[in-house]
């Protein structure tokens, strides 16, 4: 980038200064009180904005880290850095470089860039994306647009620091699906920060895919920023397979009467891996629906955070919300901290909400054995149903099938169980 | 085939099941029968082996071998069968599949070559008709929104599937319309084989109308107190269970 557009420089000036402010986010901050940072990010400390080195990856490597047989429109970003961009899409749909976005049409490209610094959960991070992000996609469907087939962007990681900002922009009833997959190589330690800006105009129908498999031994930020307008619909499915340390921020905003989401988490954790999830849903509208389902399996030493925040402005009434987060532990090592949140502005509202921390259940399992499963199958049966619940609503069979396989084969399993499931 | 001697057990200290003897041969159909709380189900338990039941004394062989050693799953690959009481819904475990997996572990234990999809499927077909269960059921996660009626009749077809040589069937009558009765009975009656001992825990007289009994315990307090034919079961539905009780104690 050799002539740098003013908009874009004011952008990136107040990512540093915000950062240079705020800085990495330290336990002492009420949401990050169990999440230390600090020490996965030593590393990377000296050079955070440093452009990445140039990896070598064929596409060979490319194809054997993407979804198999899915029917897509692909890009591929290699540390950050848009490698493929995506051929031959539909009329009313674009999916830019964000690069070439801010040299070309900076007062759009800068948009996805831009949080505002009392937006809920903003953190260090967020700034240091707004100074460094150099690429991502930004999606753009035209105003009634059914896409035939997924936007499918995966992220490859060589090691090394890569500030990725995505801006999803569906129109008026309009219908997509993005899936985002961030991958790398087993033995890459690098640090992954992204920041996805989602915006639903009236009607308007996501379907949001977001699979972190990264290296164990990566270290994943990601926020996603949803903005809702009326009667539109946003349905997430965020797991978290992979990484040393991931940390994932959804906030949705159900601005317009009668919009809805649905929001399904999956983290399963071993070793020493620590995953964190923060969720907030702000319903400011009435006759909204909000949907939440996540759920941990936990082994080794390993830990999970969940904190979901649900609140429901003066004005939301007719609010209709459930959230749930259910975790099952392994090992007696493992640990999750756990704690749904509720604020109710207005008292013509239908709440629930629940967590819920254990072990498998004995009748089940003795059920199954009754029937002549081992207690090892049955155990790893339960556990992968368990599991497997979280992903039964996603409705393409490529996708959800990756994941399932991508999910047991970190499960305990000595026996083919996945036919067994439904 | 099932032989029970002297058994007593417990659960947390309480005295349960206080000196049950029990003989139970191959092609025989035995009914339990005995009030609320008088430990049918925990007699159907320990013989399934269910945790957290303590035998404090006592015996259960089963073909000769001595069936309290044996893990539950292991109890299943000799032939034993228990159709639940209350059966449990296991969301996300495919039905079929679950007793696919069941009935091929038992046909490895046995040393026998496992069935194939297809075949497996026939033979699941043709015993979902003999306890007509739509086809629907079968590819549903385990009892997964089933009515208590259909949860039965998914335990009967589970037993057809399973060929059990020792069924035994917990209050199996109990939530069923007449027309659910008759066709769960209709299942029993055709697994009756001169192979197989099906037994019926019950405290009513109602699905014995159905499927005759060669044999009627009475359990009271956790002691059988009295054994008879088909028409002691007549008897306990006319007169209750307090006589038996009297009877007993003079
Ligand atoms: N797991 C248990 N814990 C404590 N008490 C139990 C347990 N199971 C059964 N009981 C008690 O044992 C007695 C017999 O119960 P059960 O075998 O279920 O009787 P039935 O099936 O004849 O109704 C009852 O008093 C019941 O409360
Ligand atoms: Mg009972």
């Amino acid at each position: 980038m050799n002539q740098v557009n003013p908009l874009v420089e004011q952008v990136r000036e107040q990512g540093r200064l915000t950062f240079n402010r705020l800085g990495i986010p330290t336990m002492r901050l009420e949401h990050w009180k169990y999440t230390d940072v600090k020490r996965a990010m030593a590393p990377f400390m000296d050079h955070l904005g440093d452009p990445p080195a140039e990896a070598a990856i064929d596409t060979t490597a490319i194809d054997a880290l993407a979804m198999e047989n899915l029917d897509a429109y692909r890009m591929v970003l290699i540390d950050g850095r848009l490698h493929q961009e995506a051929s031959a899409l539909p009329q009313g749909v674009r999916a830019d470089s964000l690069a070439t976005l801010l040299a070309e049409k900076p007062e759009q490209g800068i948009e996805p860039l831009t949080t505002r610094e009392d937006a809920p959960l903003f953190n260090g991070f967020v700034a240091l994306n707004a100074a460094h992000a150099r690429d991502g996609v930004s999606i753009c469907i035209a105003d009634g647009v059914q896409l035939d087939k997924p936007l499918y962007i995966l992220h490859i990681s060589s090691g090394g620091a890569a500030h990725i900002c995505h801006g999803i922009h569906i129109g008026s009833q309009s219908q997509a699906t993005v899936i985002e997959h961030y991958t790398g190589s087993e033995d890459t330690a690098g640090f992954t920060n992204v920041v996805s800006q989602v915006r639903l105009l009236q009607g308007g129908s996501l379907t949001h895919i977001r699979l972190q498999q990264e290296s164990s031994r990566q270290t994943h930020i990601g926020r996603v920023s949803v903005c809702q307008q009326r009667d539109s619909r946003y349905r997430s499915h965020s797991i978290a397979l992979g990484a040393a340390l991931s940390r994932v921020d959804l906030i949705t905003s159900l601005a317009g009467t009668g919009a809805a989401c649905e929001l399904n988490g999956l983290y399963l954790t071993g070793g020493r891996q620590h995953a964190d999830h923060h969720t907030v849903i702000e319903h400011r509208a009435p006759y909204c629906n909000s949907r939440e389902m996540y759920r941990g399996v936990l082994d080794g030493r390993s830990r999970a955070v969940f904190n979901g925040r649900v609140v429901v402005h003066e004005g939301a009434v007719k609010t209709d919300s459930s959230q749930s987060n259910a975790n099952l532990l392994l090992s007696a090592r493992a640990e999750v901290d756990t704690k749904p949140e509720l604020e109710i502005y207005n008292d013509d509202v239908k709440c629930a909400h629940g967590a819920t921390i254990g072990q498998l259940d004995t009748n089940q399992l003795f059920y199954l054995k009754s029937r002549g499963l081992s207690e090892d199958e049955a155990r790893q049966l339960l556990t992968f149903a368990f599991a497997d619940e979280v992903l039964a609503s996603i409705d393409i069979p490529t996708v959800r099938r990756h994941i399932e396989h991508a999910a047991f084969s970190k499960l305990p399993h000595g026996v083919d169980i996945e036919e067994i499931l439904v | 085939m099932l032989k029970i001697n002297e058994l007593h057990v417990s659960v947390d200290d309480k005295k349960i099941l206080k000196g049950i003897n029990l003989e139970i041969n191959a092609g025989e159909v035995h009914a339990i029968m005995g009030p609320n709380g008088s430990g049918k189900s925990t007699l159907s338990n320990v013989i399934a082996g269910r945790d957290g039941y303590e035998v404090t004394q006592g015996s259960v062989t089963f073909k000769g071998k001595d069936l309290l050693a044996l893990a539950p799953e292991e109890r299943a690959w000799e032939g034993i069968f228990l159709a639940f009481q209350y059966p449990v819904e296991i969301p996300g475990v495919n039905n079929t599949y679950l007793l696919k997996a069941g009935v091929n572990a038992k046909r490895k234990h046995h040393g026998q070559q496992e069935l194939d999809a297809m075949d497996f499927m026939q033979l699941v077909k043709e015993k979902a008709k003999l306890v007509e269960l739509d086809a629907s059921f079968l590819s549903r996660g385990v009892n997964e929104g089933f009515s208590g009626g259909e949860k039965k009749r998914n335990e009967i077809f589970q037993m057809a599937v399973l060929e059990p040589q020792l069924a035994l069937l917990d209050e199996t009558d109990s939530g069923l319309d007449i027309d659910a009765l008759r066709i769960v009975a209709q299942g029993v009656n055709q697994l009756r084989s001169a192979q197989r001992a099906i037994v019926m825990v019950t405290h009513y007289q109602r699905l014995l109308d159905y499927i005759k009994p060669d044999v009627v315990h009475v359990l009271v307090d956790g002691q059988i107190l009295k054994t008879g034919d088909a028409n002691l079961a007549m008897e306990l539905e006319e007169r209750g269970y307090d006589w038996v009780r009297e009877e007993a104690a003079a």
